[in-house]
């Protein structure tokens, strides 16, 4: 690569750098892997320049090759992989260079954040020890109090209390988002001029994300790096990102300015991301855009446009030779300049409707939608179910210290055909929620009714058996959720062999089920891991049905999937509710997700549920704190909305369940209560609110609409 | 912390005494040394040896159970374990066969330590590399070797060169050579009956400590948390060193406290092929002997071994890992 | 979803009576191990000892009672192809009758202890509890005892034990202390199992536990106990070698390898070969477990490199 250097390159290596020059740019970037099934081609041709203070995002599903850019970018990747192409930083090539030599680069002037803050933390070094090293690394004279003085003012930046102490502590007396916040600091310990961030929010719940993404913010206003963000979630940039780059197959795509690639995509694969993403702020009532397939398998050469076999728009034109990333013809050139790699960009100017293109379905409509909510049967109603766990100390003889109230107290029901979703962060309960009712035990404490069926008869075999045909269950890991030992045909045969169902009717069945979950009925003897993500889970969903039920239990059901592939099961547990009249109780942490698929949703806080009704009463209207506080940390995909809306950042972490306060639960992190004055405040401490009805939904608060506190309410202008 | 050991420190207690008391059993009810005395001569009637033997507190004639308490009341009541068919007190050569084996074993212990942790460190550095491959394949031949078979195979080369050199420089058995002058010939002699017993134990004993600190390290030094250092600013080496290495000694750190008792009590091998009377070929030698009191007590000394290194396992692990320190 | 064409789903169905799909799983399992070739290797050593230690005596006309006067303490020579002893008794003759006495002693103890361990662990993994703590208990309390003094006491005591014969016993003892580790590991892999979704899963389903043992459990273990099998086979024997040689393990007239080295360290300069060979042969047998032991690892572990191969082809297959 070295060899064809152009003379302005030249010029540049000579340090005649400018300083409204691109402080990186990366040229024609591949990186292959040598695996078993041949070299794997993950990174082919990426080519950008980052502005000095600018904030790019590099969007992309699961194998698109943008960590393994980033990777490459800080010279992080194993010996074993082969990358060519150029990387510069102001205009010094970094490609190439040893690892000593980059050394000097990396921490000082690129620095990163990684995607899984509970294991990139060192587990036997303290915070300060750690922060003090990415010091220590490139000042090699700075005096030990000034590399603590140094220490204590980052910490105090990226928002940890108490910083002089903290400094003390080791990473597992952190919770996720704080130690997400130490990474932060150590990676703006020194300045650096580009702040790489890989996925710096997936592992982390809304209302942390909410808190990274703002000291994310900070950290480039005091240190005005250049930021590149790397991200599944197109709401996560909209608002943060300059220019984005949609990479599909180890190459970009489509690039342009944020309102390049939100209002005016170019690209199919970027259109049919778009309409993937449900809304969190639309009551939009029409079926997600699904991208059929899988993306190629970069083992093999690519000949055609990569995302051929699954667009819609695909003519034979695509199949031959893969097009370049050119600009779009039509637009006048910006920053990057909007740039699309399809020939048929032009055809997709204007309001292009993703809908229309991907042939998303019809909403389908369910025969009880015309039925009013009271006049349908309830399929399962909890009566002030507890779930108290005893907290014990001691080894030989236990006592015990307290009671974790992980639900404490729950009441609702759910009718025929309706979708009740329960959200919240974790921890807040919503899992022990599903155990409890899964559980169907006559010991349990408070009533569980399924299907006319109480728990506190369920004291025979016949009984919870008849129980188990109404309700099944969805689990969020698609691959832990089926026995890797078993073919589909097994996995699906285990419950219906268990009803005692003759041989040829299981076969029948089965045949069935896979048709109706949109899977081939021959691909029934593969094992799990011959499938895709999506796949598995529309395989756990088969198994849910098999038995009929009349309600199926859904933990997390898209979380684990990729967004394109998300969209399709949404549709299909949409048109499965429809179509066998079912109704779900879902557990989501994703908003957008419970926006888009539920009838009614349960808001839960420490155990209990702080408001309830129906979605579009609640989401459009939240009463309670915690609910508005939920909803306003949701990134929307719309860069324009994203930039201006008012935001509440909640203060730390959900509290322990076990130092659930006298009064209201809540009260601790309420941003209403801060901005109460004292005589209203002793009200929250003191008394706890009821769940009471006031207007279209319940909700627990004293001060419903409350005057937010300033110091947790930001905007972006 | 404190309160913690000794909490543990009960439980094993409680082990001991169970496993002790269990050894008893099987002792008394096994071992009968009047079979022995009957060959003794002139020929004593069995009258008279029942009439020994209970002077010496082992009467035959009670039944197990009668034996247990009363061996248990000497012990309790004056720490007495017992005494020998030949009436040797079992605790005035307790302490000699002990001090006899830590001496035999102490400086293998060491070298085999850090022989070992040294080698695992650089073989995972050099993973798949030549020096790598023959490092570790060194320590799954030894796994394959059965320990008194390779003690023995060092016992002839050592002899193999004292035929070559025409000299006895190494003695391959016993711990001093009687009636040496002390000083500098005393030294000579200790360290030539040292040379073959520690070299062998250390060549055979540093592979499950290699193969153990391979594998960890090698599981860390793609970690995340090493990543991180990396992107700080430290090289590939650096981050390894700092960050991989520390972790990577939580589990051989634990390992080894429980590995240092297997290697004493597990000492008989080394005691009998290199005749050193430690407390392993004696408790060998007490069960020939038909010696019930010496072979229990050379069994509670196993468990208490055990369980100090139990013990210290738990506090190796809180002293690396500060994820398990008790606040 | 809409290209449904009911005759593919007819074949499926004619596939999946077959049963076709079981028989894959092994045979995966089979091809990986097959596809190792120092595995296949040790596989054949062990199967051609096993058959010397069985059909070994016609190799020689001699047996390991009869004394050959005219040869005493030879060299190997085409009368007694591997030599004789010192007392002129044929060492092949010997060699056999050790060699199927340690193969006894390995495949009875690895393959008990390992039946033993997975009860054991398999009951306090699913009883829990009381039953756990104090099942757990013993357990420790077992791994304290050194177990060379047991083997000890028990093998030279004279109590009742001694009427079997040296191996049987030998067996018994080993036995005794061989099961623990493993017990302890089969414990908390199904604790781990147990937590997995697939068997909430089945639970939820109201599948009978004794089922979601048999079909979950199980499977999921048994390349655990297959690999712990091997590793027992091979402890065995290295264990009943160093006994032996010190003279605790098996005693004359039980004839073992062990007791063939150990009688052989006093001449190992005038009679070599009494040395040497047996104790090539027990390199022999133990080395070819290892490197089976080796194989199979591979061969279960679903992160092994073989595996990629293994899985495209089967893929293929299901897919035509």
């Amino acid at each position: 690569m070295s060899t064809n250097i152009t003379p302005a390159e030249r010029l540049r290596d000579a340090g005649l750098y400018a300083p409204g020059d691109a402080v990186l740019s990366v040229r024609d970037l591949n990186v292959r892997f040598n695996s078993e099934n041949g070299v794997v081609h993950a990174v082919r041709g990426v080519d950008f320049d980052l502005m000095p203070g600018k904030t790019l995002g590099i969007v992309g599903e699961s194998g698109s090759g943008k960590s393994v850019t980033s990777m490459a970018i800080m010279g992080l990747l194993p010996e074993t992989a082969d990358i060519s192409g150029s990387v510069r930083f102001k205009g010094k090539e970094l490609l190439g260079l040893s690892d000593k030599a980059m050394c000097k680069h990396r921490g000082n002037d690129i620095a990163m954040v990684f995607q899984d803050p509970l294991s990139s933390l060192t587990p036997v070094y303290t915070v300060g020890n750690q922060i003090i090293e990415a010091l220590t690394v490139h000042n090699p004279t700075m005096s030990k109090q000034a590399k603590e003085a140094r220490a204590v003012e980052l910490l105090r930046m990226v928002g940890i209390p108490s910083p002089k102490d903290r400094l003390k502590a080791f990473p597992h007396e952190f919770s996720g988002g704080m130690r997400q916040r130490v990474m932060i600091a150590i990676a703006i310990a020194n300045d650096p001029r580009i702040l790489i961030a890989d996925e710096p929010t997936t592992a982390l719940d809304v209302t942390i994300q909410a808190q990274v993404l703002e000291v994310l913010h900070t950290a480039q206003e005091e240190t005005g790096a250049a930021v590149v963000m790397i991200t599944h979630d197109l709401g996560v940039v909209a608002g943060m990102a300059d220019d984005i780059m949609v990479m599909y197959a180890g190459k970009p795509v489509e690039t342009g300015t944020v309102e390049d690639i939100y209002y005016n995509p170019r690209m199919p694969y970027t259109l049919g991301l778009l309409g993937a993403v449900p809304r969190v702020d639309t009551s939009d009532k029409q079926s997600l855009v699904p991208i059929e397939g899988t993306p190629p398998n970069l083992a093999l050469p690519v000949l055609g446009c990569s995302f051929a076999a699954r667009c819609p728009m695909v003519s034979d034109a695509c199949l031959h030779g893969e097009p370049e990333l050119i600009p779009v013809p039509g637009v006048e050139a910006q920053t990057l300049g909007h740039k699309a790699a399809c020939i048929k960009a032009e055809e997709l100017s204007g309001n292009a409707d993703a809908h229309k293109i991907f042939h998303a379905p019809p909403k389908p409509v369910s025969k009880f939608d015309g039925v009013a909510r009271v006049e349908r049967q309830k399929v399962l109603e909890l009566k002030d179910v507890k779930k108290h766990f005893p907290l014990l100390k001691g080894a030989l003889i236990k006592r015990r210290i307290g009671t974790v109230k992980a639900v404490d107290g729950l009441s609702f029901d759910i009718r025929e055909g309706e979708c009740l979703s329960i959200v919240g962060e974790s921890g807040c309960g919503k899992t022990t929620t599903l155990l409890e009712i899964m559980e169907f035990h006559p010991d349990q404490v408070g009533e569980v009714v399924i299907g006319g069926v109480s728990n506190k008869v369920a004291t025979d075999h016949k009984t919870t058996m008849a129980m188990r045909k109404e309700m099944q269950m969805v689990f969020q890991d698609p691959t832990g959720a089926l026995d890797p030992r078993f073919t589909v045909y097994e996995v699906l045969a285990e419950p219906l062999e268990n009803l005692g169902m003759p041989k040829a009717a299981i076969r029948k069945r089965i045949m069935e089920l896979m048709k109706l979950v949109g899977l081939q009925p021959d691909h029934v003897n593969r094992f799990p891991n011959q499938f895709s993500g999506g796949q598995r889970q529309r395989i756990g969903i088969a198994r849910a049905l098999a038995v009929n039920p009349k309600l199926v239990v859904l933990d997390e059901p898209v979380s684990a999937l990729d967004v394109s592939v998300q969209a399709g099961v949404i549709n299909l547990l949409d048109q499965l509710r429809a179509e066998l009249g079912l109704s779900y109780l879902m557990v989501a942490h994703d908003l957008s997700v419970v926006r888009h698929i539920s009838d009614r949703v349960a808001v839960m806080y420490l155990g209990k549920i702080v408001e309830t009704g129906d979605v579009d009463d609640v989401f459009d209207n939240p009463r309670h704190p915690y609910t508005r506080a939920l909803l306003s940390a949701i990134p929307v995909p719309d860069p324009n909305l994203e930039r201006t809306r008012e935001r509440i950042i909640l203060q730390g972490d959900l509290p322990s369940p076990l130092d659930a306060p006298k009064g209201c639960n809540f009260a601790t992190r309420c941003p209403v209560f801060a901005a109460l004055p004292a005589a209203k405040q002793e009200k929250c401490l003191t008394l706890e609110p009821p769940l009471a009805s006031e207007g279209a939904q319940d909700f627990a608060c004293f001060f419903p609409d409350g005057e937010i506190d300033a110091d947790m309410l930001v905007v972006h202008a | 912390m404190l309160k913690y050991l000794m909490k543990r420190s009960g439980i094993y207690l409680i082990m001991i005494f169970l496993t002790t008391s269990a050894g008893y059993f099987l002792a008394v009810s096994s071992l009968k040394p009047a079979v022995l005395e009957q060959e003794k001569i002139p020929r004593p009637t069995p009258e008279q040896v029942a009439a020994s033997f209970r002077g010496l507190g082992l009467d035959p004639d009670l039944n197990p159970w009668e034996r247990y308490i009363q061996w248990l009341g000497g012990i309790i009541t004056r720490w007495d374990w017992g005494r020998s068919p030949n009436g040797a007190f079992v605790n005035a050569e307790f302490a000699d066969r002990v001090l006899v084996s830590t001496r035999l074993f102490i400086a293998s212990i060491i070298l085999t330590l850090i022989i070992g942790v040294a080698l695992g460190v650089y073989s995972a550095a050099r993973q798949y590399k030549f020096q790598d491959r023959v490092i570790t394949s060194y320590s799954y031949l030894v796994h394959i070797l059965p320990a008194p078979i390779a003690y023995f195979l060092v016992q002839l080369g050592a002899i193999g060169i004292n035929e070559a050199v025409g000299e006895r420089i190494f003695f391959v058995t016993g711990i001093s050579t009687p009636g040496i002058d002390p000083g500098w010939p005393a030294f000579v002699d200790m360290v030539a009956h040292y040379a073959v017993p520690t070299f062998a134990m250390t060549i055979f004993g540093w592979a499950g400590y290699q193969i153990a600190q391979r594998q960890y390290l090698l599981d860390n030094v793609n970690a995340d948390f090493v990543r991180t250092a990396r992107a700080k600013g430290l090289t590939r080496n650096q981050a390894i060193r700092k960050h991989a290495l520390r972790v990577s000694f939580i589990p051989v750190a634990q390992s080894i406290a429980f590995t240092i008792p297997a290697i004493f009590t597990g000492g008989f091998f080394a005691e009998a092929i290199f005749a050193w009377p430690g407390i392993g070929l004696w408790s060998i030698q007490a069960i020939s002997l038909q010696d019930v009191n010496v072979a229990t007590a050379t069994l509670a000394y196993g468990s208490v071994i055990f369980a100090i290194g139990a013990i210290l396992a738990d506090f190796a692990t809180t002293l690396v890992d500060p994820r398990v320190r008790v606040q | 979803m809409t290209n449904i064409i009911d005759p593919i789903a007819e074949i499926d169905e004619a596939r999946v009576a077959d049963q076709d799909v079981v028989i894959g799983k092994s045979r995966i399992i089979f091809r990986r191990f097959m596809r190792n070739r120092t595995a296949v290797a040790g596989l054949f050593i062990f199967l051609a000892l096993f058959l010397f230690s069985i059909f070994g005596g016609f190799l020689t006309s001699w047996d390991k009672d009869t004394i050959d006067p005219l040869n005493i303490g030879m060299p190997p020579s085409p009368d007694h192809l591997l030599g004789t002893t010192q007392a002129g008794i044929d060492l092949m003759a010997l060699i056999v009758d050790g060699t199927r006495t340690s193969i006894l002693i390995g495949l009875i103890v690895g393959g008990v202890s390992v039946l033993i361990s997975a009860v054991y662990g398999c009951t306090m993994a699913f009883f829990g509890g009381k039953v756990d703590a104090t099942m757990l208990f013993i357990l420790e309390a077992l791994i304290m005892m050194p177990a060379i003094l047991v083997v000890a006491v028990a093998t030279s005591g004279s109590g009742g034990l001694k009427d079997l014969p040296s191996w049987l016993l030998l067996i018994v003892v080993l036995l005794f202390f061989s099961w623990m580790g493993t017990a302890r590991l089969v414990r908390s892999l199904s604790m781990s199992l147990m937590q997995r979704d697939y068997v909430k899963a089945a639970k939820y389903m109201g599948v009978p536990s004794r089922r979601i043992v048999w079909r979950h459990l199980v499977p999921n273990i048994g390349s655990l106990l297959v690999l712990d099998f091997t590793r027992g086979i091979t402890g065995a024997i290295l264990a009943e070698v160093a006994f032996s040689f010190i003279g605790i393990g098996i005693k004359l007239p039980d004839i073992s390898l062990g007791v063939l080295i150990g009688q052989a360290t006093g001449q190992v300069s005038s009679f070599p070969w009494m040395f040497w060979v047996p104790l090539t042969v027990m390199f022999l047998l133990t080395g070819s477990l290892a490197m089976m032991n080796d194989g199979l690892r591979d061969a279960f572990d679903p992160s092994s490199s073989s595996i990629g191969r293994a899985k495209t082809k089967i893929a293929k297959k299901t897919n035509k």
